[in-house]
C-alpha cells in the first residue's frame, strides 16, 4: 500500500468490463478495429450475456482488487437470447442500490447498453467511466485494506 | 383479548383430528419445556403427543424451516417419491414463507395442511429477559403468557408480573402487514385481514447518513461478524443443497478468514439470494450470536423490491418470483 501512496500520481485504476459475446465485446471489436483510442486500463472479460452476470461476479472482482466495473449488453429488446438481459437489469440495478447502502460507492459499478455497431459509443464509455474512476481514487473498501 | 388457552385447545384439537384420520404424518407445532421462558419447536406424530402442543405469543420460530427439510428428503433408489403431507402451525408472517416455498415449488400444495393463528404479536425474547432480570432464576419455571388488555400477565412458579405489551413486542412485529394467514386449511382465533401500511421508518435514518457514515456503520458491524453462518441456517429460504459458501470446487468464492472483506461479501450475496424473497420473518437476527442487524439489510431490498418491481414477497402462490421475471418497462435509468 506504501507503494500505491508513493506513486499515486502513476495509479492506474483496475477495471473489470463483462462484455456480452453478441453486442458489447463486437462493439469493442468495432473500437478496436476502427483504431478508435480508449484507455487500457479496461480488462474485458467476455459472456454470453449479460445475464449471466451474477452479483457474486461483481462483489468478487471488487474483492480482488477492482476499482471499477463496467457491465455492458445488448440494448433491451436486442438480446441474443431473447430476455437475458431484463434479468440482469433487474439483478444488477438492485445490486447497485444495495452497494450504495453499505455505503460502498455504487458509481464504481456501471452497466451500458452497447450494440456491436457502437464501437463509438464503447470507446466513449470506456473513457468517461476511465476518467471518473481516476478521479475517485482506488477502491478499498470491499477490497478490505486501508 | 387474546386467549391463549383456547387457541392452544384449538391447535390440539385440529392436530389431534388430522393425525388420527392419518392426513398428515406429523403436526409441526410448538411445545413448551418448564425450564425455557420461551416455547421451542415440537413434532407430534401420534394423538397422544398433540396434548403437548402449546400457543403464546412467546411462540417465536418460523417452523417452516423443518418443513422445507421434511419436503427435501428424497426416498432410496427404486422407491415411489414421498407423497405424505405435513401438518404445520403458522404465524401470520410464516404462512408467507409458506406461500414462497410454493412459489419456488418446494413445497406442493397437497403435501402440507397448514393451521393459521390469528395473533396479534411475538415478543422479542431478550426484552423478556430483560423484564424476568428481577425473578430469581429458580422461579423462572413454567412461564406462561396471559392477556391483559394493553399488559401481558406473565405467570411463574410462585409469582406473577405484568409487562405492556409494548415492551415485549418484538421489531418485526412493529412493521408487520399482515394479521391472518395468507393460506391456511384451518384458522384458528378469530379476526379479519388488516393492513398496516409500512413506511420503513426503521432504515429512513440510515438511509439517510452519508456515504462514509454509512459504509463506517457497516464496516463496524460487517467487523463484528464471527461467519457462524447461524443466519443462513435458521433461514427456512435459504435451502440450496449445496450453499456457495460451503463450495470449495470448481471455485472458492469466500475464504473462511473472518475479515471484513469476507464478512461484507458473505452479507452482500446472502442479501442479494433473498431479494425478493424475504417475508422478514426476522429468524437471522435472532439466532445471530454477535447482534448484527442482518434485518436492516433484508428490509431495504424488500423496500426496493416494491419500489423499483412494485414486488412484495410470499402474498400469492401464483407469481413468479422476482428474478425469475421481468418487466419491459423495470426502472433502469442508472444504465447509459
Amino acid at each position: 500500500m506504501t507503494q500505491e501512496n508513493e506513486a499515486k500520481d502513476e495509479w492506474e485504476p483496475k477495471i473489470i468490463g463483462f462484455l456480452c459475446n453478441w453486442c458489447s465485446y463486437t462493439g469493442a471489436d468495432l473500437a478496436g478495429t476502427s483504431r478508435l483510442q480508449y484507455p487500457p486500463n479496461i480488462r474485458i472479460i467476455k459472456v454470453m450475456c449479460s445475464g449471466r452476470v451474477n452479483p457474486q461476479f461483481i462483489l468478487k472482482a471488487f474483492q480482488e482488487g477492482a476499482d471499477g466495473i463496467l457491465v455492458s449488453g445488448c440494448h433491451p429488446g436486442d438480446c441474443h437470447y431473447i430476455e437475458g438481459n431484463y434479468h440482469a437489469r433487474r439483478k444488477l440495478t438492485l445490486l447497485m442500490d444495495l452497494l450504495d447502502y453499505m455505503g460502498v460507492d455504487s458509481k464504481r459499478f456501471q452497466m451500458s447498453w452497447v450494440s456491436a455497431s457502437e464501437g463509438q459509443k464503447f470507446a466513449e464509455v470506456v473513457t468517461t467511466f476511465t476518467n471518473q474512476i481516476k478521479e475517485m481514487g482506488p477502491q478499498t473498501k470491499l477490497r478490505g485494506v486501508k | 383479548m387474546i386467549d391463549f388457552k383456547a387457541l392452544e385447545a384449538e391447535i390440539k384439537a385440529t392436530a389431534k383430528k388430522w393425525l388420527e384420520s392419518g392426513e398428515v404424518k406429523f403436526v409441526i407445532g410448538y411445545e413448551k419445556s418448564p425450564e425455557s421462558p420461551i416455547a421451542r419447536p415440537f413434532f407430534a406424530h401420534t394423538p397422544e403427543d398433540t396434548e403437548k402442543l402449546y400457543w403464546g405469543p412467546d411462540c417465536i420460530n418460523n417452523l417452516t424451516l423443518y418443513l422445507v427439510e421434511e419436503m427435501k428428503k428424497k426416498p432410496k433408489k427404486g422407491q415411489p417419491p414421498f407423497t405424505h403431507a405435513v401438518g404445520i402451525v403458522v404465524k401470520p408472517c410464516d404462512s408467507r414463507t409458506i406461500v414462497e416455498l410454493m412459489k419456488e415449488h418446494m413445497v406442493p400444495r397437497e403435501r402440507v395442511k397448514i393451521i393459521g393463528v390469528i395473533s396479534e404479536e411475538s415478543i422479542n425474547p431478550d426484552k423478556l429477559y430483560l423484564a424476568l432480570k428481577n425473578v430469581p432464576a429458580s422461579q423462572r419455571r413454567n412461564i406462561r403468557f396471559h392477556d391483559a388488555g394493553e399488559n401481558f400477565r406473565i405467570t411463574y412458579q410462585g409469582g406473577e408480573l405484568s409487562v405492556p405489551k409494548k415492551e415485549l413486542e418484538a421489531d418485526k412485529c412493529k412493521v408487520c402487514v399482515v394479521h391472518k394467514a395468507v393460506i391456511a386449511d384451518v384458522f384458528v382465533g378469530t379476526g379479519e385481514i388488516e393492513f398496516k401500511p409500512d413506511d420503513f421508518s426503521d432504515i429512513k435514518e440510515l438511509e439517510e447518513m452519508s456515504e462514509e457514515e454509512r459504509w463506517k456503520y457497516w464496516e463496524q458491524q460487517m467487523s463484528r461478524c464471527v461467519r457462524c453462518y447461524a443466519c443462513r441456517d435458521a433461514c427456512p429460504l435459504c435451502y440450496c443443497e449445496e450453499c456457495v459458501f460451503d463450495r470449495e470446487k470448481p471455485y472458492r468464492w469466500v475464504e473462511k478468514s473472518v475479515q471484513v472483506r469476507e464478512n461484507s461479501f458473505y452479507h452482500l450475496v446472502r442479501a442479494m439470494h433473498l431479494a425478493g424473497r424475504c417475508i422478514d420473518c426476522g429468524e437471522c437476527q435472532r439466532v445471530c450470536p454477535m447482534e448484527i442487524p442482518i434485518r436492516q439489510l433484508n428490509r431495504f431490498l424488500i423496500k426496493k423490491a416494491k419500489d423499483r418491481f412494485k414486488v412484495f414477497s410470499g402474498m400469492n402462490a401464483e407469481e413468479k418470483p422476482m428474478f425469475g421475471t421481468y418487466d419491459l418497462d423495470d426502472p433502469g435509468e442508472e444504465i447509459k
